[in-house]
């Protein structure tokens, strides 16, 4: 006689997803996540639509990815156009990805898994049985969000990039108010980077299959013209053929499709960013350093200390940007003329997730007429599968609630963002 | 002294109106405090839909039987049901393509029978369940999250600005992208609280929070056709967060 365990909904994690396991006697049969996301459709939503429009709607696609989404949009629209962007709007563009990295890893640090380190069941509990812990969080989340806020017009959804440049550029002494911020914080995200390091992880550590990691890499900056998907174990290929290594595919019980690099199960975010060897800033790369042991080659356990790394990173790296920008005259140069044209255009970036596709065709009046949009929970679907498999398989005879509550912790690994994943593709 | 039991869910939507809550940083420790958050499945692993809520705040458009069973269950547990930011209040983005066959966009995304079923058109809350209060915005602003629970905890409901962007956009002394841009902004018909995030960068109004009571769409639609926009641009850039504007309405 097989039973069936379900896990419904998800929780902590961001958008809807269930998981499914079958068993039959002491044998997991089968393990399936489901993303229930309802389909919004947003490749349908749009087709037809004026390139200027393209990035307004579509960073609503996830509100905690919005400021990413919104400038692989641009970068995808700016290739379809040949248009070339100022340094400082480049700048502004790295600033605010590394805010929503900031706002994003802590979010899911603080808020959704530390409660698991602190017999918590939420962000409610956890502010009575570790104050100062989850404070520390909601600070550094606070600097990311103000990045966003004060780059982008809004916190969720930034209005102030466009194809071409920006709005209006943050004033002067606005960037140095959050240059102050951002020093404060730093100590904290050293702290948090340390919680993760000496914190026992109370995932069971059940016989996951070290994974394939892929990531974005380009030569330095988001401007870079040259762009590879990278694997580690030696696959790769120029950004606009990204179809060649991450074919997708349609599942039966999910709305969002797979992608599997070379017929492969790979995974992508932070963990698999420092095994590919991004460029680290100091404090960052001492981190780094120190917990080595515990990443290089780890499975998707020591995603979460490897966020802790980047929480790091994305604090220094803010700082040094704003020290650059600071140097360039405050007033907005005209935004760089357009030539509207047919056109194709690709771009990638590192999501907090990881790896994050957007592809627009354009017709001769800038009209979009196909759009192709993968996502990092996309191609993470099958790593996370097979893990949650591999861990369902080595707690066979466990009570229900701990199973249940472990399946749910390695889920939370992958910090999976389901509205993200639930979107619409055509190839 | 009991404390309020919110409910806090999200039915099709980018989870961003969640995320505001969790973005008041500031005040997170005193609403955990102040509230005790039965039902929130984002934030919590421990989430009872079965028990009572003084409040349920309610995030998304209404476009699958899943999340017509969770808005019904709030609503007959919920002494006061929030529609809680734009997709809610108005359908929002996911609902500006619906007078486009469903049937036909979820074909060209999924291939032909491969795709869910079960979904159809995204709508607002109220066109099924009674709503007692709107949160708008895409995404909503939190001091208007923070005013509305501030004022559950006293047992009533806030009042809200009903006057449109321009009002605020006036104030700040902003340029004027309409008029001295001929740019397509909304802010004219759009609903204010958002203290004109927009215009005071340079970019015009996209109307995320809304149609403003009594807007003036008639007039609107003259002035934008006027400087030379086409009808299909206005009504395509009105109906991103809202379908179903009244074109004739003069307020």
């Amino acid at each position: 006689m097989g039973n069936v365990l379900e896990i419904k909904p998800l929780s902590r994690v961001e958008g809807h997803g269930t998981v499914k396991v079958s068993i039959a006697g002491r044998q997991v049969e089968s393990v399936q996540l489901n993303l229930i996301e309802s389909p919004r459709l947003f490749e349908a939503l749009l087709v037809g639509k004026p390139y200027d429009e393209l990035p307004e709607i579509i960073c609503r696609i996830c509100s905690i990815c919005s400021s990413v989404h919104r400038v692989t949009s641009l970068q995808a629209i700016e290739a379809a156009l040949c248009i070339g962007i100022s340094e400082p709007t480049a700048l502004y563009r790295e600033l605010i990805v590394a805010g929503g990295q900031i706002e994003s890893h802590s979010l899911h640090l603080f808020c959704l898994v530390l409660p698991d380190y602190f017999d918590s069941a939420g962000f409610a509990e956890l502010a009575t049985k570790a104050p100062a812990e989850f404070k520390t969080g909601l600070r550094i989340k606070a600097a990311g969000n103000r990045i966003q806020e004060l780059v982008g017009g809004r916190l969720i959804h930034p209005a102030n990039l466009v194809p071409g440049g920006m709005g209006k550029r943050p004033a002067r002494d606005e960037l140095k108010r959050l240059r102050d911020e951002l020093l404060e914080v730093l100590p904290d995200a050293v702290k948090a980077c340390e919680l993760f390091a000496t914190c026992p992880t109370h995932l069971h550590p059940a016989n996951f299959t070290p994974p394939t990691y892929l990531a974005v890499q380009s030569d330095d900056s988001e401007s870079s013209p040259v762009k590879q998907l990278v694997t580690s174990n030696g696959q790769g290929t120029d950004i606009t053929r990204y179809r060649e290594l991450l074919p997708e595919q349609v599942v039966p019980h999910s709305y969002a499709k797979q992608s599997r690099a070379g017929g492969e199960i790979v995974a992508v975010g932070a963990l698999s960013r420092l095994n590919l060897g991004i460029q680290l800033s100091s404090r960052s790369a001492q981190a780094f350093f120190d917990a080595r042991s515990q990443l290089l080659g780890a499975p998707i356990s020591a995603n979460v200390l490897a966020q802790g790394v980047e929480l790091i990173h994305s604090v220094e790296q803010s700082i040094a940007l704003i020290d650059t920008l600071l140097d360039h005259p405050a007033t907005c140069e005209p935004r760089a003329p357009l030539h509207i044209h047919e056109g194709i255009g690709t771009a990638a970036l590192e999501a907090p997730r990881g790896v994050l596709i957007h592809r627009y065709e354009l017709d001769n009046r800038g009209i979009c007429i196909a759009a192709d949009i993968v996502t990092p929970t996309a191609i993470n679907q099958a790593a996370m599968e097979r893990d949650l498999y591999a861990l369902a398989s080595a707690l066979t005879g466990t009570d229900e609630s701990e199973l249940k509550r472990q399946l749910e912790m390695l889920v939370r690994a992958y910090d999976p963002c389901i509205s993200c994943a639930v979107h619409v593709v055509r190839i | 002294m009991t404390r309020p039991t919110l409910a806090i869910a999200g039915l099709t939507a980018c989870f961003g109106c969640q995320l505001t809550l969790l973005n008041c940083e500031a005040e997170l420790p005193t609403l955990a405090e102040r509230f005790d958050f039965t039902y929130f499945p984002m934030g919590s692993s421990r989430h009872d839909i079965g028990g009572e809520f003084s409040a349920a705040l309610v995030e998304g458009s209404v476009s699958t039987p899943d999340d017509l069973e969770t808005l019904v269950k709030l609503r007959s547990r919920s002494r006061i049901l929030v529609a809680f930011g734009t997709c809610a209040c108005w359908g929002g983005v996911a609902a500006m393509n619906n007078h486009l066959s469903r049937e036909a966009m979820t074909e060209s995304v999924y291939g032909k029978g491969a795709g869910p079923t079960g979904s159809f058109n995204p709508c607002p809350l109220h066109r099924f369940v009674t709503v007692d209060f709107s949160i708008n915005g895409c995404p909503p602003e939190k001091h208007e999250l923070l005013t509305t629970l501030a004022a559950l905890l006293h047992g009533t409901l806030p009042v809200f600005p009903q006057y449109p962007v321009c009002t605020e956009c006036r104030n700040r002394e902003c340029l004027c992208l309409l008029i001295e841009r001929g740019e397509p902004c909304l802010g004219p018909i759009t609903q204010a609280g958002c203290n004109a995030r927009c215009p005071a960068v340079s970019i015009k109004c996209e109307g995320c929070r809304g149609p403003v009571t009594e807007a003036n769409v008639a007039s609107e639609l003259e002035v934008l056709l006027e400087k030379g926009i086409s009808r299909e641009e206005v009504i395509r850039r009105m109906r991103r967060f809202y379908p179903e504007w009244d074109y004739g309405q003069r307020s």
